[in-house]
């Protein structure tokens, strides 16, 4: 076989050179161009994905600390509201039992007052017996003649009865 | 199991090549700066349509690309853990930056026709490193992609209107039309031999250096005895790193300057106020090429 000459202009091989240049082109843009972009463009998306996504989260959270603020700040009020109250209660509560307990002190004095009076009475009533008692046994052994018990015991009680009165009125 | 494939897929071709090479090299002394070998000679209408080297090693050079393409793309994942991904998407990204940057936002879909442009010339010019022929070597080649750019640039410029245009051939006098008339088609014309004189030149200069090497390392080491003297000792080391110069830079900067003037070429040929006049007249949205 033999060689062409160094300079040798052949028409077909021109033609044969430019499809051949068409051919690769094409076989550039399909087999290298079209799946790169192709996977280029899919990680744009899910790095575009991921952004929006990171934005929402941080939106989530934004709004979840608002919330957790707000409530941070109810939960205080209601928590000084509750002091208060209770504060409010308890002295209510401790005034009345207060009140109660001088009120029952007070009874308890009424009570004291109205026994010690009621003793006093009966003693004041004894003292009256045991006084006519003995009078009518000293006036029995003075005036040496048995006179009807009776008698003498309603006569004494007048007399004491008087006195009493008397007693009273002063 | 898939990524080996893709990777054979790669390499198989190229070694094929070489090996179509070796059984259709004839045997041959002395210095051979020659074009294209011929494997095939087809009977067509014209002139005869050669299989020659060029076209062969430009097949398989494509082959490689789209296993390279195939293996680069396999098992992608969206979140880019595996280097071959980086590679990629870097190629990608960097050639649509590239073409923004250079042709404006309205060229933005360009992205894969300057990669593939790159990316074939580069290929085709870095594979005589492994002792093929250069299929960007052969004018027939790069005169084909020159073309098909010229077809894009006249594509363009028709946008404003073949009269227009017709018109624009005889400013700013009407002298100038002859001259005007040679730069349209100079512009394919110079594309098209500036790559394949880069290649070809260093090819030569390459075969050059070769050759004057093992005459000189015959003329002095010839006296050695044995099997010594028949081995070219001082083409050792010096062709290796001249290579680096005439193929491995050479061919990588003729790759990007094809590319630059492809993108410098077709952006500059729209005439961007008489389309938009035109399409003004058709009640079509005007066109704004961003930030070329």
């Amino acid at each position: 076989m033999q060689n062409l000459d160094v300079i040798s202009v052949n028409i077909w091989a021109i033609i044969a050179s430019l499809c051949n240049l068409l051919i690769l082109t094409l076989i550039v843009k399909k087999f290298l161009f079209k799946p790169v972009k192709k996977i280029i463009d899919t990680r744009r998306a899910a790095i575009d994905a991921d952004y929006a996504q990171a934005a929402a989260a941080r939106a989530e959270a934004e709004e979840n600390r608002l919330n957790y603020e707000a409530a941070m700040a109810a939960a205080e009020q209601t928590s000084s509201q509750i002091i208060a109250d209770a504060t409010r209660v308890a002295e209510h509560r401790s005034s009345e039992i207060v009140a109660e307990a001088r009120e029952k002190a007070t009874e308890l004095r009424r009570q004291a007052e109205a026994d010690a009076v009621l003793e006093r009475k009966k003693a004041e009533d004894d003292m009256k017996r045991e006084i006519a008692d003995v009078s009518a046994q000293l006036t029995g052994k003075l005036l040496q003649r048995e006179i009807n018990e009776e008698d003498h015991r309603a006569l004494i009680d007048s007399f004491l009865q008087e006195i009493g009165t008397d007693d009273d009125d002063k | 199991m898939v990524d080996y494939g893709l990777i054979a897929m790669m390499i198989l071709p190229i070694l094929a090549c070489i090996v179509l090479k070796v059984l259709f090299t004839p045997a041959g002394e002395g210095v051979q700066i020659a074009g294209a070998l011929v494997y095939v000679e087809i009977p067509a209408p014209v002139m005869n349509l050669y299989i020659s080297e060029s076209q062969v090693n430009s097949w398989a050079v494509m082959i490689s690309i789209l296993g390279l393409c195939l293996y680069l793309t396999h098992g992608l994942t969206a979140k880019a853990v595996t280097r071959r991904q980086l590679i990629a998407e870097w190629l990608v990204e960097k050639s649509e930056k590239l073409v923004k940057d250079n042709m404006g936002g309205f060229f933005a879909e360009w992205g894969p026709f300057i990669a593939a442009i790159m990316g074939l010339s580069a290929f085709s010019s870095l594979i005589c490193l492994v002792g093929l022929f250069s299929p960007t070597g052969d004018v027939n080649v790069t005169f084909g992609w020159a073309i098909l750019v010229f077809f894009l640039i006249m594509f363009y410029k028709f946008r404003g209107g073949f009269w227009n245009y017709f018109k624009g051939l005889f400013k700013p006098i009407p002298v100038f039309a002859p001259m005007n008339l040679i730069g349209e088609i100079a512009t394919p014309v110079s594309m098209a031999f500036r790559h394949y004189g880069n290649i070809l030149s260093g090819a030569v200069i390459s075969a050059l250096i070769g050759s004057a090497l093992t005459g000189l390392s015959k003329s002095l080491l010839g006296a050695l005895p044995g099997i010594l003297g028949d081995i070219p000792l001082l083409r050792v080391g010096l062709p290796a790193v001249l290579s680096i110069y005439f193929d491995v830079f050479s061919g990588v900067m003729q790759a990007f300057i094809f590319a630059m003037l492809t993108m410098l070429n077709v952006a500059g040929a729209v005439p961007w106020d008489a389309w938009n006049a035109r399409r003004k007249k058709r009640n079509k949205p005007e066109i704004q090429n961003t930030a070329a």
